[in-house]
């Protein structure tokens, strides 16, 4: 077995670190030791194979993960009031934040009239899933978005295969949803509508439970929060 | 890595803008969960330490210090809360010098899948301090210097590191008939 001095200089010419002078002393011991020659031999294949491993693929699930760990992430505590849509902040010029103000006293004192909100219940969710088939989805709870950039409505809804989500919107530019809701996240991509008529398109939530009480959404585009809505599960059942 | 495309995240994180922070997610998702997996050899594991490190980077961003690199320091968390995964584990089986001593002469290890999975399991015998100077060095490709910051250790206990875990790996495969 070669010794401690050749073995580093063995390690040293695998990592690119050897000098001239050590170039040529580990030759020398290579030309003079076989076992040398077949230590380096082995060291070099194995570093071969390990600078070979292949980097795995993170679950697709993970980065969902992670987004909902960090606590500005975490969904806002959902209350008693129906579906709402809250743009961001950006979009407000100071009269509207001053009528969001009175809005949300009128809110605290009972009043469930919230201008810029429309949180309508679907009228017959549970008369959809009686009479529909079933994989028909009824649906529990929409929100629509009347101010903004993003515009239209979404909806949650529940089928025999769990909850889901359909989204009919409209925007300048593709639209991210991060739905987060009973511990469980998800991430919608680019379904924004840039021209033309918005195309409804409807998403199931895997491993979100139907029994939860609330999914929240926050809209993104370009990476930047635009608006988020918290949907009740509860109001068709 | 890009650290003056981190830096300019890190200064936005701190200055409150979340999606910045996500950007930082999006690029070191990978090689995080990468790391911590071959740390540990179990994919849940490897998703929670993930999710723990950048909840930790995240919380204490104002604790980072801008003189180092952005990923030395994420993966220095990473290392850690593996390393801590892994001591609440029991014992490893861990090879001892003796033993890499007696190894048989120089035989020739075998290559492609059968000697992917012959080093994983050789891994899987050396200590976590020696498997981290693997992982970093040969799966991350990381310098001697990156290795140090995230290590806390100055270069030459990295290279005296690195250099005994791949005489332990070798002899360890060679011991194992890899050959």
């Amino acid at each position: 077995m070669a010794d401690a001095t050749r073995l580093a200089l063995i390690h040293a010419e695998i990592d690119g670190e050897l000098d001239p002078p050590q170039r040529a002393e580990l030759a020398r011991s290579l030309l003079a030791d076989p076992a040398t020659r077949a230590v380096r031999e082995d060291l070099r294949r194995l570093c071969t194979a390990l600078d070979g491993v292949a980097e795995v693929e993170p679950p697709p699930q993970l980065r969902a993960r992670i987004f909902a760990a960090l606590p500005q992430t975490v969904a806002a505590p959902v209350g008693p009031t129906p579906a709402r849509y809250v743009p961001a902040r950006s979009w407000w010029s100071a009269p509207a934040l001053r009528y969001a103000a009175v809005l949300a006293g009128l809110v605290t004192a009972g009043t469930l009239v919230f201008g810029v909100l429309d949180g309508q219940r679907p009228p017959a969710s549970e008369l959809a899933g009686t009479l529909a088939g079933p994989r028909a989805a009824a649906t529990l709870d929409t929100v629509r978005l009347t101010d903004g950039p993003v515009v239209g409505q979404v909806s949650l809804t529940r089928n025999v295969a769990g909850l889901g989500l359909a989204l009919d919107l409209k925007a300048g530019a593709p639209v991210d949803v991060f739905v987060a809701g009973g511990g469980y996240t998800f991430r919608i991509n680019g379904v924004g509508h840039q021209d033309g008529p918005a195309a409804p398109t409807t998403v199931a939530l895997p491993g979100f439970r139907t029994d939860l009480q609330a999914v929240d959404l926050t809209f993104l585009m370009a990476g930047q929060e635009v608006g988020r809505a918290t949907l009740r599960a509860t109001s068709g059942r | 890595m890009n650290e003056g495309d981190d830096g300019a995240l890190v200064r936005r994180c701190r200055d409150g803008d979340r999606a910045a922070f996500e950007q930082l997610v999006i690029r070191y998702e990978k090689p995080v969960y990468n790391a911590a997996l071959r740390l540990l050899r179990d994919p849940d594991e490897a998703q929670d330490v993930a999710q723990t490190t950048f909840l930790k980077a995240f919380e204490h961003l104002a604790d980072y210090d801008p003189g180092f690199k952005f990923y030395s320091w994420i993966y220095r968390i990473a290392v850690n809360e593996s390393l801590n995964v892994l001591g609440r584990r029991r014992p490893y089986e861990q090879i001892s010098g003796e033993e890499a001593d007696q190894a048989p002469g120089p035989e020739r290890l075998i290559e492609g899948e059968q000697a992917r999975h012959a080093i994983d399991e050789a891994l899987a015998r050396i200590s976590p301090e020696l498997r981290t100077v693997i992982v970093l060095r040969h799966f991350m490709h990381l310098s001697y210097q990156d290795m140090g910051e995230i290590l806390v250790l100055p270069e030459k206990t990295v290279k005296s590191r690195l250099y005994s875990a791949r005489q332990l790996l070798r002899d360890s495969l060679v011991q194992h008939g890899a050959t």
